[in-house]
């Protein structure tokens, strides 16, 4: 075991799976050995594999990612570095109409292993935070991971490389550089699609990803100290989605708050709970709240932004909403 | 250099298919006929190894994918969405072709795509180091895409073994080129991009087929991508019911002459290579062949439901460590 960050963790990841499988390379903006990724997110991948590898390509998202969905096609298993969420908007036509059409319209004679990563998330960056997940998990065929501390994310980007199908991975810049973890050095991978309960309890279910599952645990903490058990689960991927761990857990508490840095109107975790709202509403009562960023573009100030952003309060407010009233 | 008299029989009988092939299947409702393109789509793609990859345009893509070995009933029934097609009716085979013939399709009706995608499959050529070529075609209308620019510029940068031949039939629907690019040609473009930028007259398929090949040995030999721009008229419509009334007149008549069949039959006879009986026989075989391969790929059956595949959406393989 060693003592990661967040980052180090992802190339950690990232060189393993280079250095057992040749077919895999990278391409990014400012990602080889002068610069190493923006926030370092390539940091020695470039000194270590060089650059027929590690390649550097000029400002052309649109390119960069339909050049992984060709080179994928071509029998490699490219990584495709956007910098930020914000630019997925530039590669997602060849993404999202194209790349995650091709195993189902193909009839399964075409697959695309092909990993995206993106940096997001308030937090140390003045810009680029905005949690654009919706826009890739919206559309059928692309898998979406959002994990929330180094152990995951390391098992989750060795998922995502050994995956036949497209993955955008979204990397918090909150959590980056931030808290170590203990992270194992054997072999071993988080599988897409299996939510972790992050927490135990049994008075109500709190559904987050990212930086917004850490702050779930220290609201579960706080509201420990109230007499409130608080379940933490962590859906880890965006899609597929565990729908099952989230049933079993609300099945048993009766009550649901789903946490997300994004807005509520067409986040994915609304369908979530209109999921779980399906199953479950019909057998008992059943109290749901969700928690998301103020449904408008984000504000720059950072008093402003600080409260237009979901938190350890408006989560814990939440909760005692719809616990006080039962 | 003259072209032997096998070469120009070859390309004679891929003309003579295509025209039939795009004025039969032009009869179909949505259909994107190609008619008096064929000579850039056989001139573009005629020639090439098994193992080099193209990404047709998607006016002429059926007559690229039979060029590269795809079965014409299978790729008419794709038309048509039947059971019998490459992807059992799931994608519409008019514009999405097979990727087992190393030919690439549009998996979406957005245009650009394919030109980025193929840049890609050229990236991965470039890495396996066997010599590998892609050639990729699109419209006049797609080079004002950023999708072109960005593909361009990239596969520059990095000396990507690809051709990308513009089919430029004068009209993104009814926009006509004059109005919407201010160069004079779209090879104009190559020279922002520094790579070389040449344009041909694409009605005539033996050109065409001589500046491509010197492209792809190019490209081959690890020199870098090439920009044609093939100049061709669109006699069809852009869709089966585009009554095309917005072409003008004498424009039409005038572009009707340099017709890319007409042209070539009248090469064969000067120099000797076929009479006019031969020629006539060989558009015969090739009007009975596709009218044959209509008319079964239309008896097929539609796809059963079994084909929906509701839980068909991932790749099911998570690869093996090697």
């Amino acid at each position: 075991m060693s003592q990661l960050t967040f980052q180090e963790a992802v190339i950690q990841g990232i060189s393993e799976e280079m250095e057992r499988d040749e077919r895999i390379f990278h391409l990014g903006q400012d990602i080889g050995p002068i610069y190493n990724g923006a926030m370092h997110s390539a940091k020695g991948l470039g000194a270590k594999f060089g650059p027929r590898r590690i390649i550097q390509t000029p400002i052309s998202e649109s390119a960069m990612v339909g050049a992984g969905i060709g080179a994928a096609l071509a029998g490699r298993r490219p990584i495709v570095q956007l910098m930020f969420a914000e630019f997925l908007g530039l590669g997602l036509t060849p993404l999202a109409c194209d790349a995650a059409a091709m195993w189902y319209k193909s009839d399964g004679t075409v697959s695309v292993p092909l990993v995206i990563r993106v940096l997001y998330g308030a937090g140390p960056h003045r810009g680029h935070s905005e949690d654009y997940q919706a826009w890739v998990a919206s559309v059928p065929g692309i898998k979406v991971a959002m994990p929330s501390c180094p152990r995951d994310a390391k098992g989750l980007m060795k998922a995502a490389l050994r995956d036949n199908n497209p993955v955008v991975f979204f990397e918090h810049m909150a959590l980056y550089h931030g808290a170590r973890q203990e992270v194992p050095e054997e072999d071993y991978v988080v599988p897409l699609g299996e939510a972790e309960i992050k927490s135990e309890g049994s008075d109500v279910t709190i559904v987050a990803t990212a930086l917004m599952a850490q702050q779930a645990l220290k609201a579960a903490e706080q509201l420990r100290g109230e007499g409130i058990s608080a379940e933490v689960v962590d859906p880890r991927s965006i899609v597929p989605m565990d729908i099952e761990t989230v049933r079993r857990s609300v099945a048993k508490t009766r009550r649901l708050v789903v946490v997300s840095e994004s807005w509520k109107t067409g986040d994915p975790l609304s369908d979530l709970t209109a999921s779980i709202a399906e199953d479950l509403a019909g057998n008992a009562p059943l109290k749901i709240a969700r928690v998301g960023l103020q449904n408008t573009p984000r504000p720059f100030a950072m008093p402003l932004a600080r409260a237009a952003m979901p938190n350890v309060q408006t989560i814990t407010e939440a909760v005692r909403r719809i616990t006080e009233s039962s | 250099m003259t072209p032997d008299a096998n070469l120009l029989t070859s390309l004679y009988h891929l003309v003579a298919k295509g025209r039939v092939l795009e004025s039969l299947l032009g009869k179909l409702p949505g259909f994107h006929p190609g008619v008096g393109e064929e000579g850039v789509v056989v001139g573009a793609f005629f020639g090439l190894k098994d193992s080099d990859y193209i990404a047709p345009h998607y006016r002429g893509a059926l007559l690229a994918a039979h060029m590269r070995g795809a079965d014409l009933r299978r790729l008419i029934a794709g038309v048509l969405g039947k059971v019998t097609s490459y992807s059992r009716g799931r994608v519409r085979g008019d514009i999405c072709l097979p990727l087992q013939f190393n030919t690439l399709g549009m998996f979406s009706g957005v245009l650009g795509n394919p030109l980025n995608i193929s840049t890609g499959i050229a990236l991965a050529a470039s890495l396996d180091g066997k010599q590998g070529v892609v050639v990729t075609s699109f419209g006049e209308g797609t080079s004002n895409l950023g999708a072109f620019h960005e593909s361009l510029n990239l596969a520059a940068c990095l000396a990507l073994p690809i051709v990308y031949i513009c089919q430029n039939n004068g009209y993104a629907m009814s926009t006509r080129t004059d109005y919407a690019l201010k160069c004079a040609s779209v090879a104009d473009r190559a020279q922002g991009y520094g790579m070389p930028g040449i344009r041909v007259e694409g009605n005539d398929v033996v050109a065409m087929h001589q500046a491509v090949q010197s492209a792809v040995a190019r490209a081959r030999a690890g020199e870098g991508p090439t920009l044609i721009d093939a100049v061709t008229y669109r006699i069809s419509g852009h869709y089966s019911a585009d009554p095309n009334d917005y072409q003008p007149k004498d424009e039409r008549a005038s572009w009707l002459k340099k017709d890319p069949l007409l042209l070539l039959k009248a090469r064969l006879q000067a120099q000797g290579v076929m009479t006019e009986a031969q020629l006539n026989e060989i558009e015969k075989a090739a009007e009975a062949e596709i009218t044959q391969a209509i008319a079964e790929a239309q008896a097929d059956p539609d796809p059963g439901l079994e084909v929906l595949g509701p839980d068909d959406l991932y790749s099911p393989v998570l690869e093996r460590v090697a």
